[in-house]
């Protein structure tokens, strides 16, 4: 959607963040010279997003940090300070997020203001760990490279026995600049690179990348189209919970619902495979409509969704069945409701712990809010809860694509043809979608000439990050496995 | 447990009965040059395909001998879709692994390039109780989680690499061969090299799919996501976005093959 940007004051932006219910949805900046503050209110729907600029004066790169009161900024600002030099001062755990030893200090990507004069960084490279002191407190560093075949990331735990005290994450080392390129990019190759921010997320990348595009190049996007993708979202959805409630049995080891789920997750991709012609479903959503293959096998997906309901049934049973395996997850890594909310929580797991926040209810992309399924939450925020989260959403996501299967509406799917389209000059749009981990939005500002000069991505992952450091608190360094996987959380979508 | 196991006896076997199967018709493989002509027009300079690659992987500079690098391809799919003349079609064989770089690009004169995999033995799955053919590899993810996913799904009881004789191993000092996938931004750099000389010599580097291959959509940026290559020497690619788990597999009995 287009968003109109206002310009305010810090002080006006302090006032508005302490007296209104909105969350976060981006905090960032333009090329260095001003904040860049996207609030979203999800109880007025499209016209509860707003946009507020807040200009830095000439030459100064810093601002009065807003952590400490609003929790929800702790990355952003840290990112904000790592792709623009933009300083918060008084920030109470400033370092950097995505750039570590490998770049120089002064190294600032996105910037294009000049630095002030004679500047040096306040701090350097290395990531200081926050040390923990006392008798019997030792250190445990884990990663980058896991033992697993997963995305790498480094934890530092400190314990106390085999309990973890504090869980520091150091994240970053996929960063591949994506943001930058995306503005280097040609506007038709532009979808296939916003798709490859996160490919497990590739669907909703593409969603979002395309409702914010549409909404610069003022396209219409058909009724068919707009259900084919969310038929192709809620496919990946379905694949992906499928993915981490198997993921999940492999920890407890549960082997055997393991490799089912692992079978069945193959017909979720299958049926990515039919409609698209591509088990990750990549190049499906295009700005404009959907490319749907000539001998695509839409018809076949109906028998696929009741073949796989029936199918599921039986290990998901054993599953939340199993007393070992509920053992295992019942009142480990609790995050209470209260502190998901102020962290700004989303997706499944910020359900789980009673944020009743989905964006398929909220704000309108694809066939939403129109067909979105019921909101699914739990309040107790444990491992079971979040793994009940994506349960039920799995059986809620197989109605879902019935109903859009149904319903399906008749007419026009092509994309648009690039060579005509034309972005607006100096314009903003955004494109929020109900990713499997829940929201995830693409900012996109075009320049004077209606070029793309900044491309922001907030993966959900980025927001939900420091929850899993909280929630593993006080709990056993046995646990942290099973923990981190009930968050299901993506290092390249928050890494860029 | 009873109960457990009652239901994957209920299951039967789901591994697959044939080895690489073609991938079936609706799929997007991998595209490939044919021996054909390209259409007149297209010589004449209006050739779409190079134009709406969105990796440069379409070398047009010659006249009628197009190059077709899928070291770089992300198998979008639209070149095969505007090409007026079926010289540039729709791959759908699995046994996509090569031993070269160079053996990655596809030509006029040899449009089938040859599989780094002999039909053999080796491409069998081994017999119980015979090991000496066995390959442990060390997964380093530096991408974006597709190709780990596919790994993981090579790994489920459909394609099952095991019975290949192939183990994922949680080290890299047992490894026979580091598994790189993703672009290798700076930030994995310390990290990939560290997992490398971990590891005991003779070993082999496979660089699986586009991004490890070439940097794909991520390269040519100021992180330097340009592929294992640039600091690793790769004797296995295996191209595609993300391969397809039998080209995985594929990839990883090439590699077993190279083992001495
Ligand atoms: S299929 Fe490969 S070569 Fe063809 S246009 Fe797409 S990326 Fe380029």
């Amino acid at each position: 959607m287009k968003v109109d940007k206002e310009s305010i004051s810090l002080a006006d932006l302090k006032e508005i963040l302490g007296k209104e219910t909105h969350r976060i949805g981006h905090f960032t900046s333009l090329d260095g010279g001003q904040l860049l503050a996207l609030l979203l209110d999800p109880s007025q729907g499209d016209k509860g997003v707003k946009l507020y600029e807040i200009a830095l004066e000439n030459g100064i790169n810093s601002y009065p940090s807003l952590t400490i009161k609003h929790p929800q900024l702790h990355w952003f600002e840290r990112a904000l300070f790592d792709m623009f030099g933009i300083i918060p001062s008084g920030h109470p755990r400033l370092k950097h997020l995505y750039l570590h030893e490998p770049y120089e200090r002064n190294f600032f990507p996105l910037r294009r203001v000049p630095l002030p004069e004679n500047f040096n960084s306040p701090i350097d490279r290395r990531f200081h760990f926050l040390e923990v002191k006392g008798e019997g407190i030792y250190e445990l560093p884990v990663g980058p490279i896991h033992a697993g075949v997963i995305e790498p990331g480094h934890f530092r735990f400190s314990c106390l026995g085999e309990t973890i005290i504090n869980l520091e994450i150091q994240l970053g080392y996929l960063h591949r600049g994506v943001e930058k390129r995306l503005t280097e990019v040609p506007l038709k190759h532009m979808h296939f690179l916003a798709e490859a921010v996160a490919s497990d997320t590739s669907t909703a990348n593409a969603l979002a990348h395309a409702e914010a595009i549409e909404s610069l190049a003022e396209i219409e996007v058909s009724e068919r189209s707009k259900y084919l993708r969310s038929i192709a979202l809620e496919i990946e959805r379905l694949a992906m919970h499928i993915v981490d409630v198997g993921g999940m049995s492999t920890d407890i080891g549960l082997l055997g619902i393991a490799s089912a789920m692992g079978r069945l997750r193959g017909t979720a991709l299958g049926m990515g495979d039919l409609l698209t012609g591509s088990r990750f479903l990549r190049g499906f959503i295009v700005p404009g409509g959907v490319r749907l293959p000539v001998n695509n096998g839409l018809f076949k997906l109906k028998g696929q969704v009741a073949r796989l309901r029936h199918e599921l049934k039986e290990p998901i049973a054993m599953f939340l069945d199993n007393q070992m395996a509920l053992e295992r997850m019942r009142e480990v890594g609790v995050l209470k409701a209260s502190l998901a909310k102020e962290f700004g929580m989303v997706g499944p797991a910020g359900r789980a712990s009673g944020q009743d926040y989905d964006v398929r209810r909220a704000f309108s992309h694809a066939a939403y809010p129109n067909m979105a399924p019921p909101t699914v939450t739990a309040r107790e925020g444990d491992i079971l809860a979040r793994e009940m989260v994506r349960i039920k959403e799995i059986w809620s996501t197989l109605d879902t694509i019935d109903r859009l299967l149904d319903n399906l509406p008749e007419g026009e799917t092509t994309g648009a043809d690039f060579s005509k389209v034309r972005l607006k000059p100096d314009s903003f749009a955004v494109g929020i979608v109900e990713a499997f981990r829940g929201e995830l939005l693409h900012l996109v500002a075009t320049d004077k000439e209606g070029k793309v000069a900044r491309y922001a991505v907030k993966h959900p992952s980025f927001n939900n990050w420091t929850a899993l450091a909280i929630a593993i608190r006080n709990n056993l360094i046995a646990d942290f496995p099973l923990c981190n996987k009930s968050f299901s959380l993506s290092y390249s979508g928050n890494d860029l | 447990m009873l109960e457990l196991l009652g239901y994957l006896l209920k299951q039967g076997v789901a591994t697959s009965r044939e080895n690489f199967p073609d991938l079936p018709e609706h799929v997007r493989g991998l595209p490939i040059v044919t021996d054909k002509d390209c259409a007149e027009t297209c010589n004449q300079g209006t050739a779409l395909c190079a134009d709406l690659c969105p990796t440069q992987a379409i070398d047009l500079s010659e006249a009628n001998k197009p190059k077709l690098d899928l070291g770089k391809c992300i198998a979008c799919g639209l070149c095969t879709d505007v090409c007026p003349s079926g010289t540039l079609v729709n791959d759908r064989r699995t046994r996509t692994a090569r031993a070269s770089r160079e053996a990655l690009i596809s030509t006029r004169e040899s449009p089938a390039q040859t599989a780094a995999t002999k039909d053999s033995k080796e491409t069998k799955p081994a017999k119980a109780g015979l090991f000496k053919r066995s390959l442990a590899v060390r997964v380093v993810s530096t991408g974006c989680s597709a190709c780990d996913m596919e790994i993981g799904a090579s790994l489920n009881p459909i394609f099952d690499m095991e019975r290949f004789g192939v183990t994922v191993v949680a080290s890299p000092r047992y490894a026979d061969a580091l598994v790189v996938t993703g672009p290798v931004p700076l930030g994995m750099r310390a990290a990939l090299l560290s997992c490398y000389e971990a590891m005991s010599s003779p070993r082999l580097v496979v660089a699986l799919g586009t991004c490890a291959i070439s940097g794909g959509l991520h390269g040519g940026g100021y992180s330097q996501a340009d592929g294992v290559d640039k600091i690793l020497p790769v004797d296995i690619y295996i191209p595609g976005c993300p391969p397809h788990p039998w080209s995985i597999i594929d990839g990883m009995l090439a590699a077993k093959s190279l083992k001495t």
